[in-house]
């Protein structure tokens, strides 16, 4: 159930407009002693006065109309505080006092009000905001048809961010490439020197057979080369993985072209549609039945309460 | 010899590139271009052996550069690959009656590329 502008006004300023809250109301008067009324004539308020208090608390007219027991008067007087504190205990339980305040200085007032309204319209339009918000949450409500909601957006997005991510991982995979390239470049370096120590230990080896130092240098020499092999081997394997990957984000291009046919089914079926629900521009609102017979709503009247309804009335 | 890549997408001209140096080219044998009218461009402005091109395209399709290479210009004659998506066989068929060499359909590998390019040179 919605609440109207009334009832959340109210409810900013902590008035409750329920039934009790307007008898609440009528005992400020009431209460206060008639002889007191008479005696001390500052207390009576003038039309203005009641205007400016009712501007800053958010008394609607009617609820002024409502004081019975409050005499017209043109003077122009002063209220005091306790006179201040009782009104806006009575209105709905503020019992911040304020200064007191010649109601004659309207400037300021008006200030105020125009303040005390501005706040209250922020507040309002954030209750709104949240509540929404929460609406949204609960799929009752569609998300708002916002940049980052419109699915031909998000595609968009989708499509040129991968690709100028798939850019970058296709410079990181060159790059690993060509520096295997140079590892292998590298070790060749590596293996030509090894081939040379290889052979001179094998000679020296041969020659001073009894020198063992020989022979376990020319032995770990072979061990070096075929490491430098088993190197290279590694980086070749490495290197036909790479080129794999590079062949496999040809995918991203599909992928794309994919995302873009997408987009071009949303963009005609968005056209037609549009063709389809849009009419000449010559209609005029028409008012709509907001209870129809069918309808799964608790407000709906059924035979019999729509007859105890007019009876009553007819009672009248 | 000169090349000239014709592709929308940065990663797959990147990926063609690659794969023409792995066949023994070198990176200044080949020139990039990301649609059909920045390779006319590039067709006016210089001398190619070999096309490889994409169809869909931004501003001037690949189908389109095919139609006007073949019509206009200095390279009539030219080798002309298509690298594309569209499989399908109307879209061969189109393809070839604009006057592309061969068809390769993304994705596709190394050595369909080579396989092809040496047809389409032998020819």
């Amino acid at each position: 159930m919605s609440m109207s502008q009334e009832e959340i006004e109210a409810l900013m300023n902590g008035i409750e407009l329920d039934a009790g809250d307007s008898d609440d109301e009528e005992p400020v008067v009431d209460d206060t002693p008639e002889d007191n009324m008479q005696e001390v004539p500052s207390e009576v308020l003038s039309e203005d006065d009641i205007e400016s208090l009712i501007s800053q608390n958010n008394v609607t007219a009617d609820d002024v109309a409502e004081e019975p027991t409050i005499a017209e008067d043109d003077s122009n007087t002063t209220i005091n505080d306790d006179d201040i504190e009782a009104m806006l205990a009575s209105i709905g339980g503020i019992t911040e006092t304020p200064t007191p305040v010649k109601v004659v200085e309207q400037p300021k007032k008006q200030a105020q009000t125009a303040k005390t309204v501005q706040d209250n319209h922020k507040e309002i339009e954030e209750i709104g905001s949240s509540w929404a918000s929460k609406k949204v949450e609960e799929g009752i409500f569609p998300y708002p048809a916002a940049k980052d909601h419109k699915p031909l957006n998000q595609l968009s997005e989708v499509a040129n961010d991968s690709e100028e991510k798939a850019s970058k991982i296709f410079d990181v995979l060159s790059f690993i490439l060509d520096e295997n390239n140079v590892i292998q470049q590298e070790s060749k370096k590596l293996d030509e020197f090894l081939n040379k120590q290889i052979a001179l230990m094998q000679a020296l080896s041969n020659k001073f057979p009894n020198i063992a130092v020989f022979d376990a240098n020319h032995q770990s020499a072979l061990e070096l080369k075929n490491s430098v092999k088993i190197i290279n081997s590694r980086v070749d394997a490495e290197n036909m993985q790479l080129f794999e990957a590079m062949e496999l984000m040809q995918f991203h291009d599909i992928n794309r072209q994919k995302i873009e046919r997408v987009m071009a089914v949303i963009r005609k079926l968005s056209g037609y549609l549009n063709n389809l629900f849009e009419d000449d521009g010559s209609h005029k609102e028409v008012a709509v039945a907001k209870h129809i017979h069918g309808d799964e709503n608790s407000d709906l009247v059924g035979g019999d309460d729509l007859e105890a309804l007019i009876a009553e009335f007819n009672k009248q | 010899m000169k090349i000239l890549i014709v592709d929308d997408s940065s990663t797959m001209r990147r990926i063609i590139g690659n794969v023409v140096m792995q066949l023994g080219f070198s990176k200044s044998d080949f020139d990039e271009a990301e649609d059909g009218v920045k390779a006319w461009k590039l067709l006016t402005e210089g001398t190619y052996d070999i096309v490889l091109t994409d169809w869909n395209m931004p501003n001037m399709n690949g189908l389109e550069l095919v139609q006007k290479i073949r019509k206009e210009g200095t390279h009539t004659k030219i080798p002309i690959i298509m690298i594309t998506t569209e499989g399908g066989k109307a879209e061969v068929v189109t393809a070839l009656k604009a006057g592309v060499n061969n068809y390769i359909v993304k994705p596709f590998s190394a050595e369909i590329l080579k396989e092809k390019l040496d047809g389409v040179m032998k020819k």
